[in-house]
């Protein structure tokens, strides 16, 4: 090996599963030789596409946006042309902007977005003390509000801990799994991997969604339940464990309080009155609430199948009641896991980038907490919880007094413009906001409507702490170079703060960030750098930086909840339907999915070559032979697709894995971009869309050359937009 | 005998990470760097969804090749345990992939142009990465382990196994 070549371990960036890469890497021409997996704690060994193929987007081949490389402001006001500028310029800029409209509109006027993708942990703990202790406000969230919030949430008022209760490789040695709205081989296949190897060791799967997806073709039982009934599904199973006595009385009695006042929901709920509701039989409720009954290592996992809904708070309930009635908490492979979709969504909750939590969910209106902070910070905070993301377009367009609204928003690594649901009322909303700031390593759609345009590094250009979705602190480690006049997260955050005259510290490098957040936060305090180098991944909580404190592998040990008195709380509601349901003019539903080669806004994977080259705009929408003899349509055959809020063109995959009245659109398209077509209406407590379900029309398009010219149109703006000045290829039928 | 890759539906999670594998390994890794239309994806083996099954189809190498006999320029041989397709030789008659019984070969577009200006389109299949690769690809990156590669040895252990099973069924 040339002396310039390097090995460099590092975890993946793309979502929870948290795997280990192995670098080889030639640092003179800054240039990846080889990537591929290496065991880790959660991956043993093994990588999906976009692990072993997911990289390439570092070197910038500009396929759907480009790099930023420069730091950009519209000096002369809204709508002036951006203007590439120094970064002393940009963050005075910045920072004037941000203190021009504390002072008018006070500190609430403010909200912050970090980060829960490449950044890490420790830029994600420097943007809610920005917000903090900066700005004063709480105002502060993550993409964790469109995606596991309602797990979070659902969670906390449960068993008292939103993250996963057992850890990745613990799902292999369960007996039972029941899968409600999770789709490991698609949102995690590394997850899937553990599935696979729990059944070919026994184990009996349960899976409920409304398509046969690959988690349904494996498992033993599918129930395809029509989509958002999954409140009546989990009350009725419920129901059979109370009523056929399949319950643990020890640990309910023990561990559990609110029986009586969940029996008084879930009682109405029998197997016949759910069947009918979900398009299911009572006998498989019975039969899966019996088998999930039957052992003591049952896992019920879950992705946004459940929480994507306006009721997926009380979904999220019922599911940790189902686990505590049944006694599967507490002990090796049993309990709840909520798997985490990016690579850094659970670390960015345990860095307090949520309105409500501290580092460490440590929760702001708890006076000593926020004593705590106020000292190491060296300001008085604010103790009221803050405003949560989804939020934008009620406190900017429906808010009718300029003094209540959201003036200032500062969003780092998130593209709101193509991940949020309804973007035509989101970039209204945008427009109308005093000062955006977009800090991003790509151009992306968000840009398009920001005031500053600050250019961070990327995943592979810094190092840093990323939170596996079982709770598993591991290090990123910088591969490359950064090319252009770009910075990381953190230290451009810092320099703002310094900036708006906020003594922040001068950190020399991650590690120092990352030991401000331990010694703050109780249950990290001993995932010390120096221990992670040494044990790779630990799990939280971790309270000793003593060498023999290794983690936690499973939460809530012997049935001890981790809410205050230890006593985990049954809860449920009663089953609502979604809240737009068909019409005669939208007569099908809509459900959002996800692409496995394909991640989150797709600025990165879309710039990946050979996951582009496997999947590529405009999408597609997945409908049943029936809908699509009914269209006329044939398979591959474009389509538009529209709903009471906007009108995409899409390609039509007809599946028999899909039942009649409903379609599914992957929400990574830029041009059959579903969520111009989703509502914003949001789960009450966790703030979450609904994107699980809106009501749509198809239409036949009887011109198929003039709509894939349309759609290569709206592809050549698309790229424009993103400041690619090379001639692209179009994509074709 | 001819060695031959298989997967296993109840492992496979339909991720097609096979599929790029196959294109990395016969495109070498200077597709991470070069412009992304300058090269040609086309993997050798297929991923097939019904409602029941998801796996990657491929060529079976068979022992009397329908592909060979059907060829009409003599492009495709037997030997070294495989069958391949000698490109070069390859007109893209098509003769191959209306013989071959699995649907594993197809014709694809090269990035070469031909003297005429037109892209030069050949038949390709699996060909168990044999000259580009230590082992086949596809086996290696697989997240599940759903695919194997069947050789004779372990096709003959298979049905020494088989026929015991079945004696002992009688028991």
């Amino acid at each position: 090996m040339v002396d310039s070549v390097k090995e460099i371990q590092t975890t993946c960036c793309y979502c929870g599963a948290g795997c280990q890469l192995l670098f080889t890497v030639d640092q003179k021409a800054n240039q990846i030789l080889d990537v591929h997996p290496v065991n880790g704690r959660t991956n043993a060994g093994k990588a999906c596409l976009k692990g072993w193929y997911g990289w390439d987007y570092l070197n910038d081949p500009q396929i759907l946006t480009k790099r930023l490389r420069e730091p950009m402001i519209r000096k002369d006001g809204k709508k002036s042309p951006l203007k590439i500028v120094t970064w002393d310029e940009a963050i005075n800029f910045v920072a004037d902007n941000f203190k021009k409209i504390k002072e008018k509109w006070g500190p609430n006027s403010f909200l912050a977005a970090a980060s829960a993708r490449g950044p890490g942990n420790e830029a994600g703990y420097i943007t809610q003390k920005f917000a903090r202790a900066v700005i004063g406000t709480n105002n502060i969230d993550h993409c964790a509000r469109i995606c596991h919030a309602a797990s979070v949430v659902g969670s906390m008022q449960t068993i008292g801990e939103g993250a996963m209760s057992l850890s990745i490789p613990e799902i292999e040695d369960c007996e039972i799994i029941f899968n409600i709205g999770y789709n490991a081989p698609v949102s995690h296949p590394i997850v899937a991997r553990r599935i696979v190897r729990a059944k070919e060791k026994g184990a009996y799967i349960i899976c409920a969604d409304p398509r046969i997806t690959e988690t349904a073709r494996i498992a033993d039982k599918h129930l395809q339940l029509k989509g958002g009934t999954n409140v009546a599904l989990v009350n009725a199973m419920a129901h059979v464990i109370i009523s056929e006595d399949l319950l643990d009385h020890e640990f309910v009695k023990a561990h559990t309080k609110g029986f009586d006042e969940f029996w008084a929901i879930v009682k109405e709920d029998t197997p016949e009155r759910s069947a009918e509701i979900c398009g299911l039989t009572a006998d498989d409720i019975r039969l899966a609430a019996r088998k999930y009954a039957s052992s003591k290592h049952s896992v019920i996992t879950w992705g946004m199948g459940i929480t994507q809904f306006s009721q997926g708070v009380e979904t999220v309930k019922c599911c940790c009641s189902l686990a505590m009635l049944t006694g599967n908490f507490g002990h090796y492979a049993c309990g709840t896991g909520p798997v985490r979709g990016q690579n850094n969504v659970q670390g960015t909750c345990d860095m307090g980038d949520l309105p409500n939590v501290y580092p460490g969910y440590q929760s702001v209106t708890d006076p000593a907490a926020q004593a705590k902070f106020e000292k190491a910070w060296g300001v008085k905070l604010d103790n009221k919880v803050g405003i949560q993301l989804t939020r934008i377009p009620e406190f900017v367009i429906h808010e009718k007094n300029p003094a209540n609204r959201i003036h200032a928003y500062y969003i780092t690594g998130e593209d709101p413009a193509q991940s949020d649901p309804d973007l035509e009322e989101l970039r209204e909303s945008l427009d109308e906001i005093d000062f955006v700031v977009c800090q991003d390593i790509f151009w992306n759609k968000t840009c398009l409507h920001a005031d500053a345009i600050l250019p961070s590094t990327s995943w592979g250009e810094h190092d840093g702490v990323y939170t596996s979705s079982d709770r598993g602190f591991q290090r990123i480690r910088k591969v490359l170079e950064p090319i252009g006049n770009i910075l990381p997260d953190w230290e451009i955050t810092c320099r703002i703060a310094r900036a708006m005259g906020y003594p922040m510290p001068h950190y020399r490098n991650t590690e120092e960030i990352w030991n401000e957040v331990i010694d703050l936060s109780p249950k990290f305090t001993g995932a010390t750098y120096e221990k992670l180098e040494k044990y790779v991944s630990i799990q939280w909580p971790c309270w000793d930086k003593g060498w023999t404190d290794k983690g936690t592998m499973f939460l809530h040990k012997d049935g001890y909840f981790a809410t205050p008195d230890g006593i985990g709380i049954l809860k449920t509601s009663p089953y609502h339907p979604p809240a737009e349901v068909e019409s005669k003019d939208y007569p099908i539903t809509l459900c959002t999915v996800r692409e496995v080669g394909h991640y989150s806004v797709r600025t990165m994977t879309g710039n990946c070559r050979t996951l582009r080259n496997l999947e590529d705009e405009p999408g597609w929408v997945e409908i049943s032979p029936e809908d699509a003899r009914e269209l006329g349509l044939k398979h591959e055959e474009l389509v538009r697709i529209s709903s009471k809020r906007g009108s995409v063109i899409t390609r039509a995959s007809i599946t028999e894995r899909v039942k009649k009245g409903a379609v599914y659109m992957t929400y990574q398209w830029w041009v059959g971009a579903c969520n111009e077509l989703t509502i914003s209406i949001l789960d009450p407590s966790s703030k979450t869309p609904e994107y699980k379900y809106c009501a749509c029309k198809i239409e036949k398009l009887p011109d198929q050359k003039a709509a894939w010219a349309a759609v290569n149109k709206t592809l050549l703006d698309i790229r424009m937009n993103m400041h690619i000045d090379i001639t692209r290829q179009g994509v074709s039928a | 005998m001819n060695s031959f890759v298989i997967a296993n539906s109840s492992r496979c999670i339909g991720c097609r990470t096979c599929m790029i594998a196959c294109v990395v390994a016969h495109e070498g890794k200077r597709i991470f760097e070069i412009d992304p239309d300058g090269y040609a994806f086309n993997p050798r083996l297929f991923m097939v969804k019904t409602v029941k099954l998801s796996a990657p189809v491929q060529c079976r190498h068979c022992e009397n090749a329908a592909c060979k006999q059907a060829c009409t320029s003599g492009a495709i041989n037997i030997g070294n345990g495989t069958v391949s397709i000698n490109s070069k030789r390859c007109i893209g008659c098509k003769n191959c992939v209306v013989a071959c019984p699995f649907g594993a070969i197809e014709i694809i577009k090269t990035v070469e142009i031909n003297k005429d200006g037109y892209p030069r389109k050949i038949a390709s299949k699996c060909d168990l990465c044999q000259g580009v690769a230590e082992s086949p690809q596809c086996i290696r990156v697989c997240p599940t382990e759903a695919l194997s590669l069947v050789t004779e040895d372990i096709l003959i252990g298979n049905l020494r196994q088989k026929r015991i099973d079945s004696l002992n069924a009688w028991l």
